[in-house]
């Protein structure tokens, strides 16, 4: 499987990004940019997994990745004793949409969570115990970090499905838009701007890396300049939102620590891009 | 060659290889000032207690080398209920067994033992698990040990996450991060009291600075805290809830729910929009005081009653006041003047019953019950739905002879109303007597009689000091 040169890469770059990550690791740096180094590495990881062994195992190791990071939301929200059950049936959906990823099941993946998890939670968080007060804000809460984490994430996997480099194609424009939108806000010039600005101003870097890859993506010229123009702008609008989501949750993105925010923000640049990204490809060129 | 056998025992690697593994990838741990646990070797750790989880968590905090001389203290009596769960606890964790009941033996003797052979102990001086996110108060045998054994430092330590991911009363665990905070190695010169009072305090502080950035869920305003100064009519109940409603407003937020509303506030009436029900209240009022007799005087006046009680709802809504003072409660009342209607059947049981219906706590009560039989205004506040009066929190009662309030009464040069004649004060009074034990004793509530022939500055004094006593006490919730 690895004798064609992009296979051959992905392996590469996920070998270099380990060597990146045990450096540091070993040096004892801790900061922003080692939580997204650790991510950008979990991501090779998954599409080395895809390339060499198998995209049903690659699927599981993205199933993990959900369920990190609805763990750390869990951990952050306030909760209830009797939202317990609802929570459990929160971690329970990953599975299920996981498999009809697996078997490529489109209709039942797309409804999974938005009616059948929806509509099962706020039934569990009831059975958990007679106190009604703070059941909206309860179920609010769990559906949320549900549809963020699991779902909108649960979208790269469809598009790993539809094949690899599409998802990794996915991957490195959002990754390309967040090292710009660093170096911006490093180098001080733009501090009047918001996260959009930000982000929007990675468009070129991003159309013309569409262009590179579109050999091996399959996707049409037209589509990929078309993608690179809208991505930067999901990714700013994501962000953006996200940073009201992570104040609230107490996230202190200047510290990071395991557990209180490291994998919701660096997983946050993909909630609005992720879906989007895969519905176009579907809807044109599927 | 047996040091490596100790150290590498099935226990420990038990520990190692399925426990510490299993934490770190279901529920995810974090430990912040490890390095404070691996410079000594000997140590007493204590932590907050909210989980089974907190002992496993301590184990995964320790260096390979002290696992099987550590020992964590727990309740014999909790884990001997299943024989495979003690079992199992006993061998991976070696605890230090207390057994709650035995009143005789020293409880500490185990510790001491332990520690006398050199091993490390982890205590959670809580006692128990508590309340999830809640640090209880310590029980002072931490203290103790610390004074016997100065030379050992006391490692204290924070967990939160466990009372998330494994709470009391859960029956599965959730997958919750936990944050470890382990503060520096704590030597102590004090006395028994001040070491425990100081090591609460540290954990205290930790907690604190884990979980000040979190956002938290908004809590209901606290209710006001009623009061309620009871008396027959002259007893001079209007003037002292006067006068205590002006002492208290120095510090608080206080309305005065009389003939009229009143706000205090630093000593002075505070001028508010009147409210539409007060006005009604009002009406219906000066109604009942025109009535001839009193049968024609009961409907009127439980109708004014059940305004009263209305009002002190919505004034708690608009103006949430910090105290609530009542010139007679609502509810109390009510109940009382049942002897004068019904002499015969009010005893301590059917006062008892007709509180509980009326304050709405009533499961117990079944529709053909005798009280209900007796006094059907009861089962007829109850069908309208009427029966959800509010109980004060403190009760004052001002006992007057009924010929002194008559005599006052006639002073006042008023009207006298039909209830105002010494038989029937003296038969009202009883009621309020008789209420005032049935809330003390069945309600807890607290209650004081106090002579109402004292001095007006006198009888003020105290039932501020009475009142202050009511607010510090802990409002009890099982």
């Amino acid at each position: 499987m690895l004798s064609d040169l992009p296979s051959a890469a992905v392996v590469l770059i996920f070998l270099a990004l380990s060597l990146v990550a045990l450096i540091r690791r070993v040096a004892g740096f801790s900061s922003r940019v080692d939580a997204y180094i650790h991510y950008l590495w979990t991501f090779f990881l998954i599409f080395t997994v895809s390339e060499v062994v198998s995209f049903n195992a690659a699927i599981w190791i993205l199933a993990g990745l959900c369920f990190i990071a609805l763990r750390e939301y869990f951990t952050l929200t306030d909760i209830r004793l009797q939202d317990r059950w609802g929570i459990l049936g929160a971690y329970l959906s990953i599975p299920f949409m996981i498999v009809f990823i697996q078997i490529d099941w489109y209709g039942m993946f797309i409804i999974s969570i938005p009616v059948y998890a929806f509509l099962v939670i706020p039934f569990l968080v009831t059975l958990g115990g007679k106190e009604a007060e703070g059941t909206v804000s309860s179920i609010g809460a769990i559906d949320f970090g549900l549809f963020m984490l699991v779902y909108c994430i649960g979208h790269i996997g469809y598009l790993g499905l539809f094949s690899t480099w599409m998802a990794i194609m996915l991957l490195l424009n959002v990754a390309m838009c967040d090292l710009v939108a660093y170096l911006i806000g490093t180098s001080g010039k733009l501090r009047r701007g918001g996260d959009v600005t930000k982000y929007l101003a990675s468009t070129p870097v991003t159309v013309i890396l569409m262009l590179i890859m579109s050999g091996w993506t399959g996707i049409p010229r037209d589509h990929s300049v078309a993608l690179g123009l809208a991505i930067p702008a999901l990714v700013g609008i994501g962000r953006h939102t996200i940073s009201y989501i992570e104040s609230d949750l107490g996230i202190a993105t200047d510290r990071l620590v395991p557990g209180k925010g490291r994998v919701f923000d660096s997983i946050t640049s993909f909630l609005y891009a992720a879906p989007v990204v895969f519905h176009y490809i579907r809807y044109f060129l599927k | 060659m047996k040091k490596f056998a100790d150290i590498f025992s099935l226990r420990v690697l038990i520990h190692l290889i399925l426990i510490r593994p299993f934490l770190k990838l279901f529920f995810g741990v974090n430990v912040a000032g490890r390095e404070n646990l691996a410079a000594s070797d000997r140590y007493i750790i204590i932590a907050n207690h909210n989980s089974h989880l907190d002992s496993l968590l301590l184990f995964a905090l320790l260096p390979a080398r002290h696992i099987l001389n550590t020992h964590p203290v727990a309740a014999e009596e909790y884990f001997s209920k299943w024989k495979p769960l003690f079992k199992f606890v006993d061998y991976l964790l070696r605890p230090i067994w207390i057994a709650r009941d035995k009143k005789a033996e020293d409880p500490l003797k185990g510790m001491k033992e332990r520690l006398n052979s050199g091993h490390n102990i982890i205590i959670f001086p809580e006692g128990t698990r508590g309340t999830p996110g809640q640090i209880g108060k310590f029980k002072t045998g931490v203290g103790r040990l610390a004074v016997e054994y100065r030379d050992v430092p006391i490692i204290p330590v924070f967990l939160s996450g466990p009372e998330k991911g494994f709470p009391k009363k859960s029956p599965f665990p959730l997958p919750i991060w936990n944050q470890v905070t382990v503060g520096p190695p704590q030597v102590f010169t004090g006395d028994c009291l001040d070491i425990t009072a100081s090591l609460e305090n540290m954990i205290r502080e930790l907690s604190e600075s884990e979980t000040a950035n979190r956002h938290r869920r908004r809590k209901r305003p606290k209710p006001s805290f009623t009061v309620a100064v009871l008396g027959i009519d002259g007893s001079g109940k209007s003037t002292l809830s006067r006068e205590v409603s002006r002492a208290l407003s120095d510090a608080f937020r206080v309305c005065l729910v009389s003939d009229r509303l009143e706000f205090y506030e630093h000593e002075h009436q505070k001028e508010v929009q009147p409210l539409l029900t007060e006005k009604v209240r009002e009406a219906v009022g000066r109604y009942a005081k025109t009535a001839k007799s009193l049968k024609h005087y009961k409907i009127p006046k439980m109708a004014e009653l059940l305004l009263r009680d209305h009002i002190m709802g919505e004034v708690q809504r608009w103006y949430s006041p910090d105290i609530l003072v009542l010139d007679g409660c609502p509810l109390i009342n009510l109940a009382a003047w049942a002897k004068i209607y019904k002499g015969e059947y009010f005893d301590t049981d059917a006062c008892s019953a007709a509180l509980r219906i009326l304050s709405g706590k009533d499961e117990a009560t079944g529709k053909d019950d005798t009280v209900l039989a007796k006094f059907p205004e009861l089962a007829a506040l109850k069908r309208f739905g009427l029966a959800s009066m509010r109980l004060p929190d403190a009760v004052i009662m001002l006992d007057v002879a009924p010929s002194v309030s008559v005599a006052r009464i006639k002073g006042r040069g008023e009207k006298r109303q039909v209830h105002e004649t010494e038989e029937k004060l003296a038969k009202l009074r009883e009621g309020y007597l008789m209420v005032c034990d049935v809330v003390k004793t069945e309600f807890n509530i607290h209650t004081r009689v106090v002579d109402g022939q004292a001095e007006i500055g006198q009888l003020t004094a105290s039932a501020i000091a009475f009142i202050e006593q009511g607010r510090g006490k802990e409002p009890d919730h099982g």
